[in-house]
């Protein structure tokens, strides 16, 4: 059963279970998205950096985020995803398992009365619990038909 | 014998409010469904794309530009707008725009305006992207120059 914009309360808070990110995932995120920066696929080049060892991808620990809300609540019965906020915090390294913690932090009205504007806070810790990622996302909902 | 660095394009190389447009690339079902492993984000069940999947080619596609990749320390954020759907078998290329351009102590704040443009030339999808770019490093010190 899909969860309309009716039945999702402001305040609503979901933990995902966590997920390994490997370095599998980051070439096949390099492949298909086509970004071979030397953050993500040099590994020699990384020993010398900040980092010391190749990082993921921040678009690939956003877009695995958003596979994790789905393992972390009922499905929203979500008609678009209009607009994110998003801010990097820290690495993510081969290994580290992160996991997603999102709360609902407000619901608007539209102009169309089938649906609603559902505010999503989702902060992305790591193994040892230190934010990796966090942000808003708008996502809009259908409503009930009354 | 010695090897040249690969050429990369520090802070100091980009240009405020320089325009970069892309070349293009087609949305196909293989994208949605590599995306959908990969990441675990089902794919939308009306024949769209997933939206994040449009974003995340973005970044593949300024790599096709005749330019040397952008010397990045760090990704620091995203502002991100879905303004229409693109179904798959649609075609995107993006054009980006340096907005804002800081120096600081370590490297600098580059603020990059970007579009998600369709074959049609209406833009789809727009956003802000935050990076903090290295500095050119300093020439080598010159030889025998006595302290």
């Amino acid at each position: 059963m899909r969860r309309f914009f009716d039945d999702i309360e402001v305040g609503e808070a979901y933990e995902s279970p966590g997920r390994t990110v490997t370095e599998t995932d980051i070439v096949l995120f390099a492949g298909l998205s086509g970004d071979y920066n030397v953050l993500h696929t040099d590994a020699e080049f990384m020993k010398q950096s900040l980092f010391g060892e190749r990082i993921a991808h921040g678009l690939l620990g956003l877009s695995i985020q958003a596979g994790l809300f789905t393992r972390a609540t009922q499905a929203y019965a979500t008609l678009a995803f209009v607009g994110l906020r998003w801010k990097f915090k820290g690495p993510i390294k081969i290994g580290d398992t992160i996991r997603l913690r999102a709360k609902v932090t407000a619901k608007k009205e539209t102009s169309k009365p089938d649906r609603g504007l559902v505010t999503v806070e989702r902060v992305v810790v790591n193994q040892r619990g230190e934010v990796v990622q966090e942000g808003e996302t708008d996502l809009l909902v259908e409503r009930r038909r009354s | 014998m010695s090897v040249a660095a690969p050429a990369r394009f520090f802070f100091e190389d980009v240009e405020l409010h320089g325009i970069r447009e892309t070349p293009a690339i087609t949305v196909t079902q293989a994208h949605v469904t590599l995306y959908s492993g990969v990441t675990g984000d089902g794919a939308p069940a009306d024949g769209t794309a997933p939206s994040l999947l449009l974003l995340c080619l973005t970044t593949g596609l300024g790599w096709r530009i005749a330019q040397p990749p952008l010397a990045v320390l760090a990704f620091m954020g995203v502002e991100w707008h879905v303004d229409a759907p693109l179904a798959v078998g649609d075609t995107i290329h993006s054009r980006s725009k340096t907005a804002v351009k800081r120096a600081m102590r370590e490297g600098g704040v580059i603020v990059e305006e970007r579009e998600v443009i369709n074959q049609r030339g209406e833009t789809v999808q727009h956003g802000k992207f935050t990076f903090l770019v290295a500095r050119r490093p300093a020439p080598p010190a010159p030889q025998g120059d006595s302290a």
